[in-house]
């Protein structure tokens, strides 16, 4: 943005744009408590019914299949004893091995062999004797079609029937096929499961200790069947998209069917599907294609390596967006204490986790402000400093030719060149040049007499203060906009500083990300339940982030750890 | 208003409490010491006594009125008449009131610490800040007030605590100050420092729950009482009434006495950083006060540029006083009538009369 159009923003009109979202402050439909949720659940379960076309119903509504892209259901005619039977597989694309799936499953139940196709002996003579009165007994075993099925027909080793569609589905959730037959009351829970294990790389940008160490890949459908693996529930629902008319890029909208606020899930599929765009390559692009406005660059959307993290988030009740070719998972809405958050907060102990927040938002000030508020203290208000401190300054800038401002500039400037040639260069000298321009330029620097020590520490902690944010997005605005504090600590002191800290406060006070206020909880202190601060201890996390306005507000029971009450 | 854009309970109280703070960051305690010497601590607790009554009526009067703010109840009373008259009124009080404490703020800044700079610089700096962020949402201002007062009360409560090796209880000494008339007759001029009550009169249609107003007005009441309390208490046992009075900034001086050991010698300026974004918000506030009593008056389907003119406005009259004395006579002697004038007189009388219209026409139906 130019000189000019800055002033045009600021003085000249422009008609207000009318698109808003908001979300309500509380989810208005089917909002109920987890212990309404448990009974809800219970007098859902359900038997298999006989009838295959019941079963199919009711499997498409349990998967919501109409919108689910993921899950596939595969009907076929079933041979058996020259018998024909309506039959249908329930799987997860993504979470089979498709070889087994042809080969072990539907090529034997649909294959036209001898087995399948004669009709003789229907009822098996197991044993045959003749008793004294000359009298031929038969033991004869009756023809049953779902023993059949499971001993001649499916060559699996690991198959269990069952009558109940909850275990069926909880078979179906992690990995292996369901197979339903007509006239039959019980489905078969084949193993079949293929996805990839291990296979799949460490994270490299969220790093965690005691987390799992899985990380998304460019593959859409291995990452789905990631986080069908996490979530292990029918209610994960993955929709697929389609954006870019060139490209056609897939893309998943991912939500948790009974928590996720279906005005949010609405607003994210209308923003993707309003996209005129001919091309989509990364997530990092749709990021910036379904923001709202951002004028201080601030990162709006959470983008995560780790399938672990993504599906907390959905857990949470927001929305998860993953792009065929991006090996990132955008989470939306994400608000700015997300940006401060680590996924390894999650499994540390709650009084650790708590510690390194403070510390990450004490480096984020840092980060931020602190080149511009030494600035202002040399500049305008010595007084705060110790009359010591101030000669040893004052000292050490003695044989300085330059203003403070040159000074700083010098040093950021040069660290900023730094850290961008250490990122270009291969990873094998990256750190030695890093090492390099640290220490040999601010050494030399210093004895140069173009900077002073005092200043050389500064700037080490700013940056320092910056590697600790875990957003790579983030640091990156706090780096940039450092140099407009600097500016105003130089201009007019604390008054800059001030002043400026008010408009960047009111940036971000005024921004939100779908319909979420962006500096929850700093602001808006009004019912808040499960704000992200401050964590509480993980048997008192009973609610979800009130401001997502999720279906169900609560995670777990008041007392979760039922095991304390002993009897 | 849309649902999600009202304010909330917490934000509606930080609002009028942001307010209160500009002034007591100003000259407020000056004023208060100065004029009621010892008793002002008696005089504080009498004011906010007075000032809860009044606002207890205030309250039973608006509930004949749910969701209206005064313009709507004068546009009930008088017709759009009398609705632009107490519009006009009150953006008067709103566009004076803030330049008279700008231009006041803005001078103590320029003796304080910027002594070879114009005033016009440092009003400047203001103006851009406040004409950046009134093209932002009326939220936005109120979450920064909402961040911003915890950092003021903390200001205050650590300009207490560190100066209480300071303090010399025995200043509140003869407990009557100038004697009765002074600390209870002419000592009611001081129910100006309750100046936030004014923005209570448009806060109605705005809340989210309209139904907590008379809880917010009560509260915001009594916070900013004990507010005042907390500084002008500070001051008054810290230094001898006589020379207080001659003080810029009182609140400024006291914290340059405070002591952090050896790695911070003055800590003052910081405490004026965390002044300065709250008078910005104080700014703000009312600019947008402004322009929304501006919109509801002449119904206009965007607001922003108007926002500017009231900018320029301020600016402009910020301008007028030719030195400090006139600001700070202006503050002390105009600006405090003009607030009891608007904010209690004008606004009760319209809701009384409104409130008998009421009920006659209620008699007749």
């Amino acid at each position: 943005m130019n000189i000019t159009d800055l002033f045009k923003n600021i003085f000249t009109y422009t008609p207000p744009t009318n698109y808003t979202f908001a979300l309500p402050d509380i989810a208005m439909d089917n909002k109920t408590d987890i212990k309404d949720n448990t009974q809800t659940e219970k007098k859902e379960e359900k038997n298999i019914s006989p009838n295959i076309d019941t079963n199919l119903n009711y499997v498409k509504t349990r998967y919501n299949l109409l919108i689910n892209s993921d899950i596939i259901t595969r009907e076929f005619t079933l041979n058996a004893k020259g018998q024909q039977y309506k039959a249908f597989l329930l799987y997860i694309d993504g979470m089979v091995d498709s070889q087994i799936l042809n080969d072990f499953v539907l090529k034997s139940l649909m294959i036209h062999n001898n087995s399948n196709l004669s009709n003789n002996n229907k009822n098996r003579i197991i044993s045959e004797a003749v008793d004294n009165n000359n009298v031929t007994i038969r033991k004869v075993k009756k023809f049953n079609l779902s023993d059949f099925i499971e001993s001649c027909l499916v060559p699996q080793n690991n198959i269990k029937q069952s009558n109940s569609f909850n275990e069926i589905i909880s078979g179906v959730n992690s990995g292996n096929c369901a197979l339903f037959v007509d006239t039959l009351n019980i489905a078969y829970d084949i193993d079949v499961k293929g996805f990839k294990q291990r296979g799949i790389d460490k994270p490299e940008n969220e790093i965690v200790i005691k987390g799992p160490h899985e990380a998304f890949v460019e593959n859409i459908r291995t990452n789905t069947s990631l986080l069908r693996r996490f979530t292990n529930n029918e209610n994960l629902v993955i929709e697929s998209l389609d954006a870019g008319k060139i490209t056609k890029t897939k893309c998943a909208v991912c939500y948790m069917q009974n928590i996720a606020n279906s005005d949010l899930v609405a607003e994210v599929k209308y923003r993707i599907n309003n996209l005129d765009i001919d091309s989509l390559l990364s997530s990092g692009q749709l990021e910036q294609l379904i923001s709202d406005n951002n004028s201080l660059g601030l990162p709006k959307t959470i983008s995560t390596e780790r399938p672990d993290n993504a599906t907390q988030h959905l857990l949470e009740g927001r929305v998860i967006v993953l792009v065929n070719g991006s090996p990132f998972a955008l989470i939306f809405p994400s608000i700015m204490i997300d940006f401060l958050t680590s996924p390894e907060d999650r499994n540390l102990k709650t009084i650790f986790s708590n510690f390194l927040r403070v510390i990450r938002i004490i480096s984020a000030f840092f980060a931020l402000l602190l080149p511009g508020l030494y600035v202002s203290v040399t500049s305008f208000h010595i007084e705060i400093l110790p009359t010591e401190l101030l000669y040893s300054i004052l000292a050490a800038r003695e044989s300085v030719p330059f203003p403070v401002i040159f000074e700083i500039l010098i040093m950021e400037i040069s660290f900023e060149i730094i850290r961008e040639a250490s990122l270009r260069v291969p990873s094998a000298i990256g750190s030695t040049i890093g090492i390099v321009g640290a220490l040999v330029i601010g050494q030399a620097a210093v004895s140069a007499g173009i900077v002073s020590p005092i200043l050389i520490i500064i700037v080490a902690i700013t940056a320092l203060s910056s590697f600790a944010i875990p957003d790579y997005s983030f640091s990156f605005h706090l780096r940039l906009f450092r140099f407009l504090f600097i500016l105003l600590g130089y201009i007019a002191g604390f008054l800059g500083i001030g002043t400026g800290l008010f408009v960047y406060l009111s940036i971000i006070c005024d921004m939100e990300s779908f319909g979420v206020s962006y500096s929850i909880p700093y602001s808006s202190m009004e019912n808040l339940k499960s704000t992200g601060v401050i964590l509480p201890p993980i048997w008192k996390r009973e609610y979800r982030a009130s401001y997502l306005a999720a279906k169900r507000d609560k995670k777990q029971e008041k007392i979760s750890m039922k095991w304390k009450l002993g009897n | 208003m849309e649902k999600s854009k009202k304010i909330g309970t917490i934000s509606a109280i930080m609002l009028t409490l942001s307010i209160a703070v500009s002034y007591i960051t100003s000259s407020l305690p000056r004023t208060f010491i100065n004029e009621t010497k010892s008793a002002t601590i008696l005089n504080i607790v009498y004011i906010t006594f007075i000032v809860l009554f009044i606002i207890l009526l205030f309250c039973n009067l608006f509930k004949k009125f749910p969701g209206l703010d005064i313009l709507d109840i004068s546009k009930y009373l008088g017709g759009n008449i009398l609705k632009d008259i107490v519009g006009g009124f009150f953006i008067i009080y709103f566009t004076v009131s803030s330049s008279i404490m700008l231009r006041n703020f803005c001078d103590s800044l320029v003796v304080v610490y910027y002594p070879l700079t114009s005033y016009v610089f440092v009003i400047l700096m203001f103006i851009f800040s406040i004409a950046l962020v009134n093209r932002l949402s009326f939220n936005a201002t109120l979450n920064v007030s909402s961040i911003v007062f915890p950092l003021v009360l903390i200001s205050a409560i650590l300009l207490f605590f560190g100066n209480i090796d300071n303090f010399s209880f025995r200043r509140i000494y003869p407990i009557l100050g100038d004697g009765f008339y002074n600390t209870f007759i002419l000592g009611l001029k001081n129910i100006g420092a309750f100046g936030g009550i004014c923005y209570l009169y448009f806060l109605p249609p705005m809340l989210k729950q309209p139904e907590k107003f008379k809880k917010i007005a009560v509260i915001s009441v009594i916070a900013t009482g004990l507010f005042i309390l907390l500084c002008v208490g500070t001051l008054l046992f810290m230094f001898s009434f006589f020379l207080t009075t001659d003080e810029i900034m009182p609140l400024f001086s006291a914290a340059r006495y405070i002591e952090f050991g050896t790695f911070f010698q003055r800590f003052e300026s910081v405490f004026l950083l965390i002044w300065i974004i709250s008078f910005c918000c104080f700014l703000s506030i009312t600019c947008k006060f402004s322009t929304h009593i501006f919109n509801k008056m002449f119904n206009l389907s965007d607001i922003k540029p108007l926002s500017i003119i009231f900018i320029i406005l301020i600016f402009g009259l910020s301008l007028i006083p030719q030195n400090y004395a006139i600001a700070n006579f202006l503050e002390t002697n105009v600006y405090r009538y003009l607030r009891i004038a608007v904010g209690f007189v004008l606004g009760i009388t319209i809701l009384i009369f409104a409130n008998f219209k009421k009920r006659k026409v209620g008699g007749k139906n």
